[in-house]
């Protein structure tokens, strides 16, 4: 096994999946990936691929039926439960739902590893504990409920919970999953800070491809045969991602990361402007069923510049002037493609 | 508090004896029948008492944490019928001799150990089909099945006993802290103890056991280690009580909670002494209570703590609708 000096993890053939009685339900193929330390990794696939069967079987709540996983080049089954409990931290989409139970005494429970028989807090531990909070400016809210928290608030006691528990590696399942947007790039933020500037090894499964694609530093992406690992633009590059689609109807756009639906073109349209003006005007051109074409055709739809503050369209025996893309895209689908 | 009522309990029973004859009784030797009276029955029956409530409000606080269920406790989830079956093929199936009141020092010990088995067994299967079945109502109501299972299984038994076997067995069953002999209550303070021990070497895994099984795991908690060590407490801390006192409804359940609301606080740090004070305090009222302090008549126990705990558990069940989580 090839040895990285910042290589913090590595799956070598890992087998996952469930025991029923004398039966194995391997779910996938053989995985073999890695991870660097302070590295934000996405797990990406479908729903019910193995995500979370992966990340549990990492964090040692299920065994690998058959390969490795290596932490700093110690297998997993050489670990005490301590001992990994030391090395990685855990967040699943399991909601924890306990009255009585104030933030403080969440975060505090991340000691567990580290304090004594009856889970003594000394002062080294308490310390620990308020700069978790404070990194995950939590801190004014230690005296609350956990119950009484947002979605979003209850998100970071879990990972300040998590940072209490001074692990090097820490495991998401879905960490944005009940939040909203706000909230999401609240926490992804975090997310990033820590793997950034604390040095925390991230690996986190999403459902949101783009988000993904911009913040993560690895994605494993993990499709029915195989698993590919590699920085997103990689996998950009070699078109991984249209693996995870049905490409008969949608379309991944491997330039900017977004993807659409396949439809017969409802005709061309050539657009004179610039800026983000233009480039919603073009996003919204694309969406309504028309291609942008490049060369100057008719009709055409100039966007609003420094001496115009509207759109306008212009055909071979109109011209139309609409005050917002709504109008727009309402005219030109009503009145341009209406058969003649 | 817990001694105030300890006192108290102490001061009032059916002879209504003034105040200053049980202090008298306590502190010099008058040999009177107050003496008797207060030595070899009330001090010993208050000190059952508050052992009876620390330990059934013990057992009952760890089931909710470990079930991840507010509606646990010894009686409610059928650990003490449990219990009740052991003593009842104690006393109604081996051995024609055996009566609670002819019981010698080893026979005391049987009883309790069969009591200890009876409350595993079902405390053992509780715990199978809730690592199956996640709903709380559910596993409510099977224990309720179990206990009904478990009674009629009782019943069967009494049909076939003779009648001082019955005689024995029926008055067990009602539920009283008054009848141990010194023996007895040797036997449950010595079991008890060691329940409490062990429970308080407990709370660091039971404040993990909060966050379920899977978060438990993940800080570092071998939670099958853990739930050993939490079943074994539980069937010594209610089986023992059940094989001397019988079953003894609600306390279990309804303490815990008392606590939580005073303490605001889900720290087993703070809620094991806080439930075993709670514990002692509320058997030792519900004994006063049951004494009815004035009149010369005496109520079974029993009724007594079901209506302290009934409301109780009736405002979780309400709450809990509204907040759909453990406790």
């Amino acid at each position: 096994m090839k040895m990285n000096s910042k290589e913090i993890l590595s799956l070598d053939s890992l087998k996952i999946g469930y025991v029923s009685g004398k039966n194995e339900n391997i779910l996938l193929p053989p995985l073999t990936a890695s991870a660097n330390s302070g590295e934000l990794i996405a797990v990406i696939g479908r729903n019910g691929i193995g995500k979370s069967t992966l990340l549990r079987t990492l964090t040692g709540l299920q065994q690998p039926l058959g390969g490795d996983i290596f932490y700093s080049g110690k297998n997993i089954r050489d670990y005490s439960r301590m001992d990994l409990a030391q090395k990685v931290g855990y967040i699943s989409t399991e909601i924890v739902k306990v009255s009585n139970m104030r933030v403080y005494d969440l975060v505090a429970l991340g000691r567990f590893p580290h304090t004594n028989w009856i889970g003594k807090i000394e002062m080294n531990d308490y310390k620990v504990i308020l700069d978790a909070l404070k990194k995950t400016s939590m801190e004014p809210f230690s005296r609350k409920f956990v119950s009484e928290l947002s979605d979003g608030e209850r998100q970071k006691s879990m990972i300040a919970r998590i940072l209490a528990q001074d692990t090097s590696i820490m495991i998401m399942d879905e960490p944005t999953a009940f939040l909203d947007v706000a909230g999401k790039y609240e926490i992804l933020h975090l997310m990033h800070m820590l793997s950034n500037k604390s040095d925390k090894t991230i690996i986190f499964s999403t459902h949101d491809l783009q988000m993904a694609i911009s913040q993560s530093d690895k994605i494993w992406l993990i499709l029915d045969n195989k698993l590919i690992e590699g920085a997103p633009e990689d996998l950009m590059i070699a078109g991984a991602f249209d693996h995870l689609f049905d490409s008969a109807t949608v379309l991944f756009n491997s330039e900017d990361g977004t993807f659409s639906f396949r439809s017969e073109s409802k005709g061309s349209i050539y657009i004179e402007g610039e800026g983000y003006k233009r480039h919603w005007t073009e996003k919204a051109i694309n969406r309504a069923g028309f291609t942008v074409s490049k060369g100057k055709t008719i009709p055409y739809v100039i966007t609003p510049s420094y001496n115009y503050n509207f759109w306008q369209l212009s055909g071979q025996s109109y011209v139309q002037k609409c005050s917002s893309v709504y109008e727009l895209i309402s005219y030109l689908t009503r009145e341009v493609i209406r058969p003649i | 508090m817990v001694a105030i009522f300890l006192i108290l309990d102490i001061f009032f029973g059916s002879v209504s004896i003034k105040a200053s004859e049980v202090i008298r009784a306590i502190f010099s030797n008058t040999n009177s029948n107050f003496e008797t009276i207060i030595l070899k029955f009330r001090l010993p029956k208050a000190i059952t008492a508050l052992t009876v409530g620390v330990a059934l409000s013990l057992s009952g606080l760890q089931m909710q944490t470990v079930f991840r269920n507010p509606m646990a406790g010894p009686y409610v989830l059928g650990i003490s019928s449990g219990a009740s079956l052991g003593v009842a093929f104690v006393i109604l199936g081996f051995s024609s001799n055996i009566t609670p009141d002819s019981l010698n020092g080893l026979g005391n010990w049987i009883l309790v150990a069969a009591s200890w088995v009876g409350a595993g067994a079902v405390m053992l299967l509780i715990m199978v089909i809730s690592s199956k079945v996640k709903d709380i109502m559910t596993i409510l109501i099977l224990g309720i099945m179990l206990s009904s299972g478990i009674s009629a299984i009782v019943t069967i038994m009494q049909y076939f006993s003779n009648e001082t076997m019955l005689k024995a067995y029926v008055i067990w069953t009602m539920g009283s802290l008054g009848n141990l002999t010194a023996n007895q209550l040797n036997v449950l303070l010595i079991s008890v103890s060691a329940g409490v021990i062990l429970s308080l070497f407990s709370s660091k895994m039971l404040n993990a056991l909060l966050l379920g099984e899977n978060y438990a795991s993940s800080i570092g908690l071998n939670v099958r280690f853990a739930r050993v060590v939490i079943f074994i407490c539980t069937s010594i801390l209610a089986g023992s009580v059940t094989a001397f006192c019988g079953p003894i409804g609600f306390i279990g359940i309804a303490v815990p909670h008392i606590v939580r609301i005073l303490f605001k606080t889900s720290d087993h740090k703070v809620l094991i002494p806080g439930t075993i004070l709670m514990g002692g305090a509320v058997m030792l009222i519900s004994d006063i209570i049951s004494q009815l302090p004035g009149s010369e008549s005496v109520l079974p126990v029993n009724a007594v703590t079901s209506l302290i705990g009934i409301p109780v558990v009736i405002w979780v069940i309400l709450r809990n609708r509204k907040y759909s989580g453990p406790f």
